[in-house]
This record gives structure tokens, C-alpha cells and sequence, in this order.
């Protein structure tokens, strides 16, 4: 295992200077290996989410640095924080947000055609996303003919199927069912396992947060617990 | 094709409502737009033909003194000769020979001072609007003697009506008395109240044999093949004249009427300019409610690592091809009214058609012009308007970082 992730002293403040100013991340110090299976957790408004993003490169920190695979995201001009995003990094977001006009296969393939994949090489590894997804059948439809548990299938493939090196999943199962949120965690872990993909997610759920191998607890925008489970 | 702009299309395919409005919305104002202008520019030849055709004409040839002292020392010499001589001008449609003066119309109990005139009949039939003019009786011909055609305004001053007669009393060109008794042949009503009650016309052939005026005019009246090119025609012809003959356009010789056709088309312009804005400012707010409704999809796809200038590139493919087609629609449109209108002018009828005489208009028919250049300037205008329209929502919406366009409500 090898530094993947590294957060120094990391702080975010929304507002600043404004009555409304919140210190929503405050001196994070983390580290994660490659290829680990992360659940972020702590109570609402503890800074879950707001470390993803500052982690995914979706917003900027207000303090420290964040590198990830050896790369200082934080340094980085938003041009080349996008071509970060597309490259190396695949988000599962909580509302599935897939593209409504394109139909599956076309969102899962989104982002590896900006990517400057051909076509046939596009098809294959929908095909080999798919099969391990168990969504071959639903390739061809929209996300408005798909249920909750299949949109929100499609929106890990699209996250995998470009490989990143890193999966960032705001509570992907928080609109799901309890039977979809254990398969689809399933499925991610075999994702993690096979791919060598490290993923980080968020989660209050306890059935979601004892599946993953490492556990950071975060309250009042803190790190209050940072540890393997066995 | 690049996902982005694939996207783009999906985005225009499968958004009917979103798409249908958008292109309804530039089609309709494209129509407007062309329609209006072809309406206005119509207004513009209709007041043009009007003023120049009731009796002006396109282009003037006078000495270049007449217009200073129109009297007889300054009359164009060999009128006929110069006439033959131009006429063989492909350029020129129709030109004829006049030669204004005053004298004392008398009936019994009546008399008036007025402009008397020898025209050429058949000449002038193309030249001026005086033939068909006809209010009563019948217009002049070749070879007519003693008999005149009056203005209604002046038959009326002298309580004649066709067939009566009335005597003159003039100078000759050789400054000799000349009088006469002529016979009322026809009445004409162009509307123009001061023309209509001032102006009298025998044909030419008798009034140079009364007024010695053989060979001899005060104006020459030319009426382009085309009446759009008269002042480059003026320009042409001017090489071919003596040294002291001057030739002159309606835009130089009716100038007060240039202007108030540039004032109308200020205003028009002013009009044309108010409802531009207003459609920009429609276009405007229904693209940003457009493409603020799709805030959130637009964070996502910046978050998937789509970048700023593809959303940029996709927002604005989208809005060309929306634009182009929607102009292209509405140009087809406008054009179909203005090339129909033009050739069947709205009608408002017998009614107006009074009060329009009342204020020098021939008729109230409201034609409007069919002129594809300015149709395509229209078309240009509005895909330019429309684009324009566009750019401050995409610039805006692209301004936000991922995180903040995700979470906008």
C-alpha cells in the first residue's frame, strides 16, 4: 500500500467575512492508501460532503493542501482540475444525476468519449461494466424508464467505466431501498476489490458503514475518528 | 461527433416543449421584423411615388438658371433634337418634353391665375400620374386642339364644368399676347389640394403653336427603366447635355421630401429599435429561465469532468442551431408576407381611400416592398439578437463552480 490521498491541514470556511460564516472543515489532517474502501460518517452538517468535494476537486479549500496519487489538486488552475476530474476521479452522487436525454450505455460512455475514446473501445467496456453490474438489459433506456436501484447502477458504472484511480459516492444509497442500498454496496466493494479502485463514500447508514474497511468519523467539521475495521 | 455537442442535439431532439417555444419565439419576431420593415419601406415607395409620379417626375432637366428665374431667357433650345437623342438610352424608360407659364383663366363671372402647360399626352402617361388622375370627362391626346384639362380644385374656383369653355390670356415666348378659347376636356383630382387648384394642361403641339414655343422647353422629364437608380441616371445623363443645361434627381429637386422621408424613417427606426429590444429582453429572460433550469445538470457535467468551454460550446450549438432555424423559419415566413402583400397590397377601401386623396395619396392601398438583400439583413439582425441574447446566461451559469451549480434551486 502506498500514499494515495493525502490531506494537510485542510479547512474550509463558506461565507467568509459575512455574518453568515461557517467553518465547515477545520485542520484536516488525512491519509489513504490506494486501492482502500473508505466510508465517511458522522452526523449531518459534520463536513461529510464538503470533504468530498474538496477531495474530488468540485470545490476549493479555503486552507492546506490536498494531493492525490502524488498531484496537488488544490494548486491546481480549473482547467486542469477538470481534466483531473475526468481523468482520475468518478463521483456517484446521491440524486443518480445522470444525463435525462441520453439513454444508459450513452451516459455510462459520457465520459470516456470526452476522454477521446473510440467507439469500439467505448462499447466494450460498457459491455464489461455492464455484465458486472448486472444492467445489460437496461443499456438501452432512459433514466426516466429506470427504477431508483437501476439509475443509481448506471451512475457507478459511468463512475467506473472511464477507470479512474479514485471513486468519490456522496450517500449513494441514501435514496435506496435497504435490499438495492446492500446489493449496491455489493457491488462496489467487488468494484474496489477487482479494479483495485479506492472509494471513498459517505453514509449515516450502519449496514453501509459496515462494509467498508476503513471508517473516518467526522463531527463539527473535524476528524474525531480515523480506523481500519477488520 | 464530440460527446458534448451530441449532447447538445439530444438536448434539442428530446426538449420539444423547451425547443418548440424557442424556435416560435425567434421565428414569429423574424417574421415581425421582416414584414414590418417591407411594410415601412413599402410606405416609403408608395409616399415617393406619390409625391414624384403625381406630377414631378424622377429626373428634371431644366437650364440652369430656370429654377432661379423661371422665365423665358432661360428655356432649353432644341428640345426636340436633345429628346431624340436621349431616348435611345436603354436606361431611360420614358421622357417627354414640357413647358410650364402662367396665365389668367376667365370664364364669364370668373378668372384665376394658374400654371398652364403643354404636355406630350401619351408620354406623359408614363411620366406622371395625370391621366389616370381622371376625375371627369377624358384625358388628353395627341393632336388636341383647344382643349384643356383642369385641375378640380381650379374648375371649381372657376365654375366650369367638362365641355365648357374658357379663355386664357398669356405672354408667347416671343413676348407677344396670346389668348385663346378652350374647351374643358377633362377634370383631373390628383389630392394635392395646391396643384390640383393651380394647374391646367393643353397638349404640346397646340401650346406651341398659341405660345411659340416650337422646339423649345422649360423642363424635360425622365423616368428610369428602373426608379431605384434615378440619381446614378441623373449622374450619367449629365456628360451628355449642353453646358447650359442642368439635370437634376426627385432627391435633389424634391429635398423636403427626402427629408421627410428620412424623419419617417427615423421614427420608423425608433420603432423597429424599441421592439428589438423588446425581443432581445424576451429571447434574454426565456433562455436564462432556460438555462437556469438546467443549473444543476450543468454542475453534473462539470463535475464528470466536462469542461467550461465544452458546456460553453454545447450551450452555444444549441442556441445557434435554435437561432438559425428558428430565423430561417420566420424568414421564410416574413418573406412569403412581404413578396404576398407586395403584390397584393392590403386594401382599406373606398372610405379611406377619400381621406387618403385628401392628404395627396392616390390610393389606399398599403403595398409592401419584396427586397430579398433587406430580408437577408433582417435575418442576419435577428440570428445576431438572438445569439447575443443567449451569451449572458451561458457566461453566467459557467461562472459557477460545480458544487454551487448542483446545489441551485
Amino acid at each position: 500500500m502506498s500514499k494515495f490521498i493525502t490531506l494537510s491541514n485542510v479547512s474550509k470556511i463558506f461565507n467568509p467575512g459575512t455574518p453568515l460564516e461557517v467553518d465547515a472543515l477545520q485542520d484536516i489532517d488525512l491519509v489513504l492508501d490506494r486501492g482502500e474502501f473508505v466510508v465517511l460518517s458522522g452526523p449531518s452538517g459534520s463536513g461529510k460532503t464538503t470533504l468530498l468535494n474538496l477531495m474530488g476537486g468540485l470545490d476549493r479549500a479555503s486552507g492546506g493542501t490536498i494531493r492525490i496519487d502524488g498531484k496537488e489538486i488544490t494548486a491546481l488552475h480549473e482547467d486542469a482540475l477538470c481534466d483531473e476530474r475526468r481523468d482520475n476521479i468518478g463521483f456517484i452522487f446521491q440524486a443518480y444525476n445522470l444525463i435525462p436525454v441520453f439513454s444508459a450505455k450513452e451516459n455510462i460512455e459520457y465520459v470516456m468519449k470526452l476522454q477521446g475514446r473510440d467507439q469500439p473501445s467505448c462499447d466494450r467496456r460498457v459491455t464489461e461494466v455492464a455484465k458486472k453490474l448486472g444492467i445489460e438489459k437496461l443499456l438501452h433506456k432512459l433514466p426516466s424508464n429506470l427504477s431508483g436501484g437501476q439509475q443509481q447502477r448506471v451512475a457507478v458504472a459511468r463512475a467506473v467505466a472511464s477507470k479512474p484511480k479514485l471513486i468519490l459516492a456522496d450517500e449513494p444509497t441514501a435514496n435506496l431501498d435497504s435490499v438495492s442500498a446492500g446489493e449496491l454496496m455489493d457491488m462496489m466493494e467487488k468494484l474496489n476489490r477487482e479494479e483495485n479502485i479506492t472509494i471513498i463514500f459517505s453514509s449515516h447508514d450502519p449496514m453501509v458503514i459496515g462494509k467498508a474497511k476503513r471508517s473516518v468519523v467526522l463531527k463539527d467539521g473535524k476528524v474525531i475518528k480515523n480506523e481500519t475495521v477488520s | 461527433m464530440r460527446p458534448y455537442l451530441r449532447l447538445g442535439v439530444r438536448n434539442i431532439t428530446q426538449s420539444k416543449g423547451r425547443t418548440a417555444v424557442t424556435l416560435l419565439l425567434s421565428a414569429f419576431s423574424t417574421a415581425v421584423l421582416i414584414f414590418s420593415t417591407a411594410f415601412m419601406d413599402g410606405q416609403h415607395r408608395v409616399m415617393l411615388k406619390n409625391a414624384v409620379e403625381t406630377y414631378p417626375g424622377y429626373i428634371q432637366i431644366t437650364h440652369e438658371n430656370f429654377r432661379d428665374n423661371p422665365g423665358y431667357e432661360n428655356l432649353i433650345e432644341n428640345s426636340d433634337t436633345l429628346v431624340q437623342r436621349l431616348q435611345n438610352d436603354p436606361r431611360i424608360g420614358s421622357i417627354s418634353q414640357r413647358f410650364e407659364t402662367y396665365v389668367l383663366l376667365s370664364t364669364k363671372e370668373h378668372s384665376v391665375g394658374a400654371m398652364i402647360a403643354g404636355i406630350q399626352p401619351q408620354k406623359e402617361q408614363t411620366n406622371s400620374i395625370l391621366a389616370k388622375s381622371l376625375h371627369r370627362g377624358k384625358y388628353l391626346q395627341k393632336g388636341d386642339g383647344n382643349a384643356i384639362y383642369l385641375g378640380s380644385e381650379l374648375a371649381k374656383n372657376l365654375q366650369v364644368k367638362v365641355g365648357d369653355t374658357l379663355a386664357y390670356i398669356g405672354n408667347g415666348v416671343d413676348y407677344s399676347f396670346c389668348a385663346d378659347n378652350v374647351v374643358v376636356k377633362g377634370i383631373f383630382q390628383t389630392g394635392l389640394f395646391q396643384f390640383d387648384a393651380s394647374s391646367a394642361f393643353v397638349s404640346k403641339e397646340y401650346f406651341d403653336h398659341m405660345f411659340v414655343s416650337d422646339n423649345l422647353a422649360t423642363h424635360i422629364v425622365i423616368y428610369p427603366a428602373d426608379i431605384d437608380t434615378a440619381n446614378e441616371l441623373a449622374q450619367k445623363i449629365k456628360p451628355q447635355l449642353p453646358p447650359a443645361l442642368h439635370v437634376q434627381s426627385w432627391k435633389e429637386f424634391m429635398h423636403t421630401l427626402v427629408q421627410a422621408m428620412e424623419l419617417d424613417s427615423i421614427f420608423g427606426y425608433i420603432t423597429l429599435a424599441i421592439f428589438f429590444i423588446v425581443i432581445f429582453f424576451v429571447i434574454l429572460i426565456y433562455t436564462l429561465l432556460n438555462i437556469f433550469a438546467r443549473t444543476r445538470e450543468i454542475g453534473v457535467l462539470r463535475a464528470i469532468g466536462t469542461g467550461k468551454k465544452q458546456i460553453m460550446g454545447m450551450l452555444l450549438f444549441e442556441s445557434t442551431v435554435l437561432s438559425f432555424a428558428g430565423v430561417l423559419a420566420g424568414g421564410a415566413i416574413g418573406a412569403a408576407l412581404a413578396y404576398y402583400f407586395n403584390l397584393n397590397p392590403i386594401e382599406l377601401g373606398a372610405e379611406f381611400e377619400k381621406q387618403f386623396k385628401q392628404y395627396g395619396l392616390v390610393s389606399s392601398a398599403l403595398p409592401t416592398t419584396f427586397e430579398p438583400l433587406t430580408i437577408l439583413r433582417d435575418m442576419g439582425i435577428m440570428f445576431v439578437l438572438c445569439m447575443a441574447s443567449t451569451l449572458y446566461p451561458i457566461v453566467k451559469i459557467n461562472a459557477m463552480n460545480p458544487v454551487e451549480a448542483m446545489h441551485h434551486v
